[in-house]
């Protein structure tokens, strides 16, 4: 089943900033046990929001702007079931958080004058679905797995284990395929599902979806970088605009030549250079592909204007993309060299300030159990790249995150649950979200060691983010100065549940995988000794 | 045969081409609610307001100080003019007298009653060798067995309670047209009801004998507890007995046949019914009811002119006096709120299903329900060989919104 993440922003009124924040209060510890554990006040919200995974709501104060009320949801299935169990489970409460909020001056207006009037029993649910923001990037750890099956598949786990600890000199004697074989006899009367295959955590549609988004977004990507080239041959024949386009792509080859010869200047062996990027496969294959893909798309608009398509007519087509791509180089060097005389103006901040009050609220909140939530919200820089650089590369990561982090860890990073970004306050903010295993600071060093070009690209457009270069390079990698960043942008987070407390990601793709072994019914010898591994 | 004496439960219905009418409308509803729900959600026609999505449904039950109740004038009919809690839509009336009924209808009753329905059930597959028809013979006999003995009110000598408790029903809930006929019967029915049950607390405040609701009453009588005088008592144990018992014999044959119709499903409420895993039981029970509820839905009156949907694209102001159908069965199919609709799914959260209304006037025996629907069906589930009868008798067939047979047979040793 598909997963969904998505959040709302509400602006708050200044003056009932105390008050929602006391409610949000009020509402922790009437759902939330003081220390760890989810037993007792938890049960009920578990029953009634059954689809849920991870919700937090938190009170942003704002210093730019006025406070921003929050509430993230990650959740299986879609957003209007959800909110409609959400509103059952907290119904009253939502309608008092909401009355503490500023009235929407757009179409919403109405919905919400009638939800907070006095009395009022109109249904939240459609104000809330209205107010959702779609992600700008997000990433889903133990992705396609529901939560009811991370819950059944711990039962599982706990149980294999209960029955090796009970017999384990049986379970020494025997080989990885009796041992499997012994498991699934004794465990198939409590487990009745383990004895049907597993089913897929990722449909063929959505798996599809994934490669034919990433490969639209690639070749419009391409499409829009050759338009200089494009529109030079509109202007010039197509002899002049071939040398032109080769005089440009001479000279960035040469200025990327002494670029990759200033890097092989130090010891240390470098891959980068123009042979490598220009001529390997992938890059031939694309292109090839991108060709194909551009003249049939174009051959289509033409049909329908030219009444009909000659070969001469997509002969000239096929030259005319062929000198948008020759362009590319020159477009991407200019946006480039754009981008890094921004850069070199740009302002970090090197020791930003954070308020004490909330640094203690964060602290006595944080660490109780194996998971952790953050919630920052940082002002974006301005600027036309910039807004264009934000949207692409968001847009971009998310769709590369999409096809590619699938196997419930993002690259090498194996703590995140869920996380995302979205624009807020009229997309004059970016906020960050997210739900991961440990602690905040080795959450911190994971994104500093493992994906800092990633957070870069994501995060770079935050007002006093750590210098970047191009974009990806430096930035988040500079551990100090982007922890003291990252910790400044951050919010308490008032209320936070988690449905499954004690699991991190890793432990939830363990249970996974012995869960899929016990399910495969005639699994190899080999494939055994693998999966006796997890056990 | 006066209407006391009768011994058919369901009035007489016309035959032919009114009721094959009759049938292909109720069939056609569904398709007619899922087109409101795209296009018309909300449709003020000919003096009247449908509402079908769920979010307008709920509201129109949530918000009983605009949208009232219509059953005041035939209750009063019912009740001999004195008030009972179903007919107002004042708030703090309406808590006082549901507050008396639950001193004497306890939460600590209902795994007493649980397995005494159990029981009952289980005696009537084990006397029906191999088949049973199950609205009559099982359901109705059961849900009126179990609740006379629980209230302490058993049939009268001059006719049967089945029939009596019936007629009062369809005239309060399904009498839309005001039937002349049915009207005459329950001018007869209602004044000997009432009679019969002033009979009972009569003899009983002589001999106030099992620990019954009416016992309970009655002690609280004599402790001067406000609440109970003798018409209270009568009237609070009448609108139990017109409102309660008729409900099953509608609503679980229409489960049984949304079973029948899906094997697989058939098979797993089978396995749980033998684990005797009762909670899984009624998760499959409440959810085949899910696709054949009691009605289509229940009609309010707007007290006031009403707007309805405020804020969103399909805000409609309903005028004082319009009559409102807020149509639950639909809102349990509306795909907006409800996860995958078309799918049997017995692990639905409770906010998914409306089967006993929301709100002020929320069914008053709903955790009865609760707690001994789903167990008049497990002995038969239980039953290996399940299947239906041959022929007719093996669908179910409905007299108008009642449904009136349908017959399953069973491998029995």
């Amino acid at each position: 089943m598909r997963q969904s993440t998505l959040s709302v922003a509400l602006e708050v009124k200044p003056e009932s900033y105390e008050y929602l924040s006391s409610l949000l209060n009020e509402l922790r510890e009437k759902r939330a046990p003081p220390q760890q554990g989810v037993t007792g006040k938890f049960a009920p919200f578990l029953a009634s929001v059954p689809v849920l995974h991870f919700l937090s709501l938190s009170l942003f104060p704002g210093y730019e702007y006025d406070p921003l009320f929050v509430i993230e949801a990650n959740f299986d299935g879609e957003p209007g079931p959800f909110w409609a169990q959400l509103e059952d489970a907290i119904g009253p409460e939502l309608r008092h958080f909401l009355a503490c909020c500023k009235c929407p001056r757009d179409v919403l207006a109405p919905l919400f004058t009638a939800i907070i009037a006095p009395g009022s029993r109109a249904p939240i649910a459609p104000y809330l679905e209205a107010q959702s923001l779609v992600p700008t990037v997000y990433h889903h750890g133990n992705r396609g797995m529901t939560r009811q099956r991370i819950l059944d598949e711990c039962a599982l786990f706990e149980q294999v284990q209960s029955e090796l600890t009970h017999n384990d000199a049986t379970y020494r004697k025997l080989d990885p395929l009796a041992v499997h074989h012994q498991l699934r006899t004794a465990l198939a009367g409590q487990f009745p599902w383990i004895n049907t295959p597993p089913a897929p955590r990722i449909s063929l549609w959505e798996n599809s979806f994934d490669w034919l988004g990433l490969g639209a977004f690639v070749v419009a990507v391409s499409f829009i970088l050759s338009i200089p080239g494009l529109l030079l041959s509109l202007i010039l024949d197509p002899t002049y605009s071939f040398i032109l386009l080769g005089f440009s792509l001479l000279l960035v080859a040469a200025l990327f030549t002494r670029i990759s010869r200033r890097s092989s200047d130090n010891s240390e062996p470098t891959n980068v250079s123009l042979q490598n990027i220009a001529f390997k496969k992938p890059l031939f294959f694309y292109l090839i592909f991108y060709l194909a893909t551009v003249s049939i798309v174009g051959s289509l608009f033409l049909m329908p204007i030219m009444g009909r398509v000659t070969a001469a007519t997509l002969g000239d087509m096929l030259v005319w993309f062929i000198q948008g791509l020759l362009s590319i180089p020159f477009t991407l060097a200019a946006i480039l060299f754009w981008l890094r005389s921004l850069e070199k103006t740009d302002s970090s901040l090197d020791a930003p300030w954070v308020s004490p009050r909330f640094l203690r609220e964060m602290a006595q909140r944080e660490d109780w159990i194996p998971q952790n939530h953050m919630g920052s919200v940082v002002l974006i820089k301005p600027g036309i790249l910039r807004t264009i650089l934000i949207r692409t590369g968001h847009l971009g990561l998310g769709l590369l995150l999409r096809a590619t982090a699938r196997d419930g860890y993002l690259g090498s990073m194996r703590t995140i649950h869920f996380a995302h970004w979205a624009l807020v306050n009229n997309k004059s903010r970016l906020m960050f979200l997210s739900n991961f295993d440990q602690t905040w600071e080795s959450y911190l060093d994971d994104f500093i060691e493992k994906a800092h070009n990633g957070l870069s690209l994501a995060w770079s457009c935050g007002v006093g983010f750590p210098t970047t270069r191009y974009l990806i390079l430096d930035g988040a990698s500079q551990g100090r100065q982007f922890k003291e960043w990252a910790r400044h942008s951050m919010a308490v987070s008032h209320f936070w549940f988690s449905a499954y407390p004690q699991l991190t990601t890793d432990q939830i793709e363990r249970n996974y995988r012995i869960a899929f072994g016990l399910q495969t019914h005639g699994i190899t010898k080999e494939r055994a000794a693998q999966w006796i591994k997890d056990l | 045969m006066s209407a006391l004496t009768s011994k058919s439960v369901l009035r007489p219905r016309a035959g032919g081409p009114r009721k094959w009418a009759e049938q292909r409308f109720m069939t056609a509803l569904p398709y007619f609610f899922s087109l409101l729900r795209c296009v018309k959600p909300v449709w003020n026609v000919a003096g009247m307001t449908l509402t079908s999505r769920y979010d307008h449904v709920r509201e129109v039950f949530a918000t009983e100080a605009k949208f009232g109740v219509m059953y005041k004038q035939k209750l009063d009919i019912i009740m001999g003019g004195e008030p009972f809690f179903l007919g107002t839509d004042d708030r703090s009336q309406h808590h006082d007298d549901t507050a008396a009924l639950c001193k004497v209808i306890l939460p600590s009753d209902l795994q007493r009653l649980a397995s005494d329905v159990e029981e009952r059930a289980t005696r009537i597959i084990n006397t029906n060798k191999g088949q049973i028809e199950i609205v009559n013979d099982l359901t109705r006999q059961v849900s009126f067995d179990f609740l006379a003995t629980y209230l302490g009110i058993p049939s009268p000598a001059n006719g049967d309670l089945r029939v009596w408790a019936t007629r009062l029903f369809e005239f309060l809930f399904a009498d839309g047209g005001n039937d002349l006929a049915l009207r005459a019967e329950v001018d007869e029915i209602a004044p000997a009801l009432r009679a019969h049950i002033d009979a009972i607390i009569t003899l009983r405040k002589q001999n106030k004998g099992d620990d019954d609701v009416l016992a309970r009453c009655l002690t609280l009588q004599s402790a001067h507890e406000p609440g109970f005088s003798d018409v209270q008592i009568r009237t609070a144990l009448m609108g139990m007995i017109v409102g309660g018992p008729p409900q099953p014999p509608m609503v679980l044959p229409q489960a049984m046949e949304q079973l029948l119709k899906r094997p697989q499903i058939l098979a797993e409420a089978q396995a749980a019914a033998r684990n005797n895993d009762d909670e899984t039981l009624r998760r499959y029970v409440l959810e085949a009811m899910r696709f054949d509820p009691l009605g289509p839905g229940l009609w309010r009156v707007a007290l006031t002119d009403v707007t309805l949907a405020r804020g969103t694209r399909h805000e409609v102001t309903i005028k004082a006096g319009s009559h409102v159908l807020a149509a639950f069965a639909s809102a349990m199919m509306d795909s907006r709120r409800i996860s995958n609709p078309k799918a049997f799914n017995p692990h639905r959260p409770a906010a998914d299903y409306m089967h006993f209304g929301y709100g002020l006037h929320a069914c008053f025996g709903r955790y009865i329900n609760l707690a001994t629907l789903h167990l008049m069906l497990k002995p038969l589930l239980k039953q290996p060989g399940l299947r239906r009868a041959p022929g007719a008798d093996g669908k179910l067939s409905k007299n108008g919104p009642f449904a009136e047979r349908l017959v399953v047979r069973y491998d029995f040793d």
